[in-house]
């Protein structure tokens, strides 16, 4: 068995120490001479043509340093459909103008004197409306992006429904959900000559650096972005306009320029998870055995595109690869509506589609007569794959996943996770009788698969420097994730020295390599595989430049946490600072692509919940939760259940109590605070247990997978299903609120009778 | 018109002209560039910006500055000793990985720190109650439960 220095055990958090006195600094916090305020001028329409807007009023008040609107702004675009301020507005809440000013009031006192002059236009706010043919248009290509469905298809659906005794059918819906970061996101920038500085709320600053870059038409090296510590984003975080706004305010003004968005700015002009109707049809053989799986979603990604691509392709993910199946198709309607924009949210579409496809799988064994831990057991997609041949080439990186069948994975513990967390709830027992006559306890589970693959090309940089110390630097950001202590653990653990050896520097387009987004939950992998690459490349560094100083071969030398030594004969050492003394700063940098040409990378779970439902008042109570995760080898226990804490607790809030609701007849987000949007709080946890498969992937660094967002996956599943255990009400919207689940309790008695 | 207002911060006196609608928050911010206090929302419901004031817990975002004159307030800057050693609360989100993001955790603390002056033997359920005006979005508080009950010991067994 390897025995690890650090990789493995519960190294504390990098950032402990700034975070627990206040030291950390977030984007809000940055302050710099001279420096003003902006403030945005938001759409009052859901869909409306700006005419003209008059900003004399707004210039002429004393203090108010620059304007810019859609008839001034730089022509760049920040997204394929965003400019930097645009003459259409397609939301409540849609950028229309922005000022900079002294101080904040003022600002906000300007945006009141700005008279724009609006053309209303017809507008849809329901996804399913919205392509409908005689909907109103949000853009003139048409509401449906790219025109048709996304349809991915392995095998042939009509052959697989052919072979089936059954079929199943079942439609299901979840609500836009915002990611409710408690940070609300800001943006600092400033200008020296024709070089810019930005400070903003971000998952990548290469991106931004790029993003802006193009929006500003700025050359990229002119350009820096700098990461400051993020109040957490969970993917949200990923728009380039407020930071291209700022920029211009600043230039315009010549002096820096802040802009923090307000809690009821983050909520409308964030980005939130999108709210999907999914109708998810299967055909089964009598003795439960899966012959067809047909998923359709209908996403609705707001008034921009965002990540939208990407999430419904992820919405997809469970229907195509969850089951042993030949026979299965994805469509995916992505849908532009007048509604705030959708974005990426922590396992983008992969939560709607399992909610949709894990509850019917409950539907289905319950009609055939199978438990339905045995349903999944006897069907769940194994090592080996999906059935079928190999399509893509095989010297082609499987960074997407295919969907045809005959890749493996590179590791696979689902069974493990079905196992151990049915165990560990006591699956098959029945729960113990509640104390009054009204509560009903039941149990329920789900399970996942998500992509979480390798992730993007990524370059670390480590360094022996002047002073001995050795540091990592990646342009990598921690969004809260734990990264800032994983990277070193890794580069410590290749080097072969302690965890608190490795100085890191993150986050800084300028003195930082170009890293992948931390998206996706691939940054372990990408940016992992890297630094690890780069520690392999400053060990075999240093142990050359030694040998020569202490008269021997390189094989003959290792690292220790001092420095280097002669292994036969440890007297014979070196210190760090003696070689950085001798030979001077040793850099090296590697730059990799992740990923397999052999396997697919996947990371599986299931997650189990008992539930306790008042039928009086409809509330839920999660009593106990389990959530089994293969995320192959955990680099850092501690962090890794926290992620699956906090995932899972997020993910009530989704099944639960939150939703974002817009009001269809005039377009505006009715509960844009955390008051109305409902979080839970920590009195709605409930009692836990994380447990992880006994993997090693043998692909990821140091047998690493996806972590980050499957936590998130199973938790609507599992509960739904808890539920209906209890109380036979099969509830297919989320959240499952009191009020539905009163409602659906009296109108599926009502069925019955 | 500004007022003059004269509080203790963090153990320092100190005397600056506002405008009678600044808000706390926004004072121990942006005039004293105490920026550990952070603000989520304005409107007290994530708790985030929670102070101490004359040892009660409030929420700096919906208190003016001039409400506070005379009177004295502690930050999550002021926790510490002066030597740096940490308090017992610092202490337990350290031991027991309390926080993620970090953006949440000063107001968590400055809540633990006024349940734990009122109660210092809470239990469980009691903790849940003291902090469920504060919101976090990362860690699903399980560790920052066990993270007051970690400070809560010690303070117990230091006294």
């Amino acid at each position: 068995m390897t025995t690890f220095k650090t990789i493995g055990k519960s190294e504390p958090r990098r950032d402990l120490p700034e975070k627990l006195t206040g030291e950390a600094k977030y984007t809000a916090d940055v302050q710099l001479p001279g420096m003003l305020f902006g403030k945005i001028l938001r759409s009052p329409h859901p869909h409306a043509r700006i005419l003209s807007i008059n900003v004399d009023a707004a210039r002429n008040l004393p203090g108010v340093r620059a304007v810019v609107t859609p008839f001034d702004a730089p022509k760049g675009q920040v997204a394929p459909d965003m400019p930097i301020l645009d003459t259409e507005a397609r939301y409540v809440g849609d950028e229309v103008a922005a000022v900079a000013a002294d101080d904040e009031d003022l600002a906000e006192a300007a945006l009141s004197l700005i008279e724009v002059k609006y053309e209303q236009l017809p507008f849809v706010t329901d996804a399913v409306e919205a392509i409908k043919p005689d909907a109103p248009q949000t853009r003139p290509g048409g509401n449906l992006v790219g025109g048709k469905p996304l349809t991915l298809i392995r095998g042939s659906v009509e052959e697989g429904f052919a072979q089936a005794d059954r079929i199943f059918e079942e439609t299901y819906s979840t609500p836009a959900q915002a990611g409710a970061a408690l940070e609300p996101r800001a943006a600092v920038a400033s200008w020296d000559g024709d070089n810019l500085t930005v400070w903003k709320s971000t998952r990548g600053v290469h991106a931004d650096q790029l993003a802006l870059s193009l929006a500003l038409d700025v050359p990229r090296g002119n350009i820096r972005v700098m990461g400051q510590n993020m109040g957490a984003g969970y993917g949200t975080k990923d728009e380039t306009r407020l930071g291209a706004i700022t920029a211009v305010l600043a230039q315009r003004a010549g002096r820096p320029v802040k802009i923090e968005l307000t809690r009821q700015e983050e909520f409308v002009a964030g980005r939130h998870r999108h709210g999907t109707t999914t109708t998810v049809r299967m055909g089964v053989k009598n003795d439960g055995t899966v012959t067809a799986v047909h998923a359709t979603t209908i996403m609705d990604t707001g008034a921009y595109l965002s990540s939208g691509p990407g999430v419904i392709r992820r919405a997809g993910q469970g229907a195509l690869y969850l089951y042993r199946c030949a026979n299965v198709q994805y469509d995916g309607y992505l849908t532009y509506t007048n509604t705030p924009s959708g974005g990426s949210y922590r396992a983008l579409g992969a939560p709607q589609g399992h909610f949709a496809l894990e509850s019917l799988a409950d539907t289905i064994s319950e009609a055939l007569g199978i438990d339905p831990l045995e349903f999944r057991l006897k069907n769940h997609v194994g090592l080996e794959g999906q059935p079928g041949e190999r399509v893509t080439p095989a010297n082609e990186v499987l960074d997407t996943q295919p969907v045809e069948g005959g890749v493996p994975f590179s590791s696979n513990g689902l069974r493990e996770c079905l196992q151990r967390g049915s165990e560990a709830i006591d699956w098959g027992q029945p729960s113990e009788r509640p104390e009054s006559g009204n509560l009903r306890r039941g149990k329920g589970m789900g399970m996942f698969i998500y992509r979480g693959g390798a992730g993007g090309r990524s370059i670390a940089r480590m360094r022996l420097e002047s002073d001995g110390s050795l540091r990592l630097l990646t342009g990598l950001m921690d969004v809260g994730e734990g990264s800032l202590t994983v990277m070193p653990q890794i580069a410590a653990e290749e080097l072969g020295v302690g965890y608190g050896q490795v100085l890191v520097t993150f986050g800084d387009s300028e003195t930082t390599p170009e890293a992948p987004l931390t998206a996706g939950s691939t940054a372990t992998f990408s940016t992992g595989t890297a630094t690890k690459e780069a520690a392999r490349q400053l060990k075999a560094r240093i142990i050359e430049v030694v040998a020569p100083l202490l008269d021997t071969e390189p094989s003959n030398l290792q690292i220790t946490d001092d420095g280097v030594e002669h292994i036969q004969y440890p007297e014979r050492s070196v210190s760090f600072a003696q070689i950085a003394e001798s030979v001077g700063e040793i850099e090296v940098e590697a730059a990799i692509s992740p990923g397999s040409r052999d396997h697919v990378i996947n990371s599986f779970g299931a997650h189990f919940a008992e539930v306790e439902v008042d039928t009086d008042t409809g509330q839920v109570r999660v009593l106990r939760y389990i959530a089994a995760h293969d995320s192959g080898r955990i680099l850092n226990p501690k962090l890794a259940i926290n992620q699956v804490e906090g995932g899972v607790s997020q993910m009530l809030g989704f099944t639960l109590s939150e939703q974002m609701l817009t009001d269809p007849r005039n377009g505006v987000t009715l509960n844009a605070s955390f008051l109305e949007h409902k979080s839970p709080t920590v009195q709605d946890f409930p009692e836990m247990q994380v447990l992880f498969a006994d993997v090693v992937d043998p692909v990821g660094p140091f047998g690493a997978k996806a972590l980050g967002e499957p936590p998130s996956i199973g938790v609507a599943p599992a509960v739904a299903n808890a539920i209906y255990n209890a109380i036979g009400v099969r509830i297919r919207d989320l959240p499952l609120t009191p009020d539905r689940v009163l409602n659906e309790i009296e109108a599926q008695r009502g069925d019955s009778q | 018109m500004a007022q003059e207002i004269t509080l203790t911060v963090n153990g320092a006196t100190r005397t600056n002209q506002v405008e009678p609608r600044l808000l706390l928050a926004d004072y121990l911010r942006s005039v004293l560039d105490l920026t550990g206090t952070h603000v989520g929302c304005d409107t007290s419901n994530c708790g985030a910006c929670t102070v101490s004031l004359n040892g009660d817990a409030v929420k700096s975002c919906t208190v003016f500055a001039v409400q506070a004159d005379g009177a004295d307030v502690t930050t999550l800057e002021g926790l510490a000793s002066d030597d740096g050693t940490l308090h017992p609360i610092q202490e337990g989100f350290w031991e027991k990985h309390g926080l993620q993001c970090g953006f949440c955790t000063p107001g968590m603390i400055m809540s633990s720190l006024d349940l734990l002056s009122k109660n210092p033997n809470p239990t469980e359920a009691e903790i849940r109650e003291g902090l469920s005006g504060n919101l976090c979005r990362c860690t699903g508080y399980h560790n920052i439960v066990l993270a007051v009950q970690f400070a809560a010991e010690k303070m117990n067994s230091g006294s």
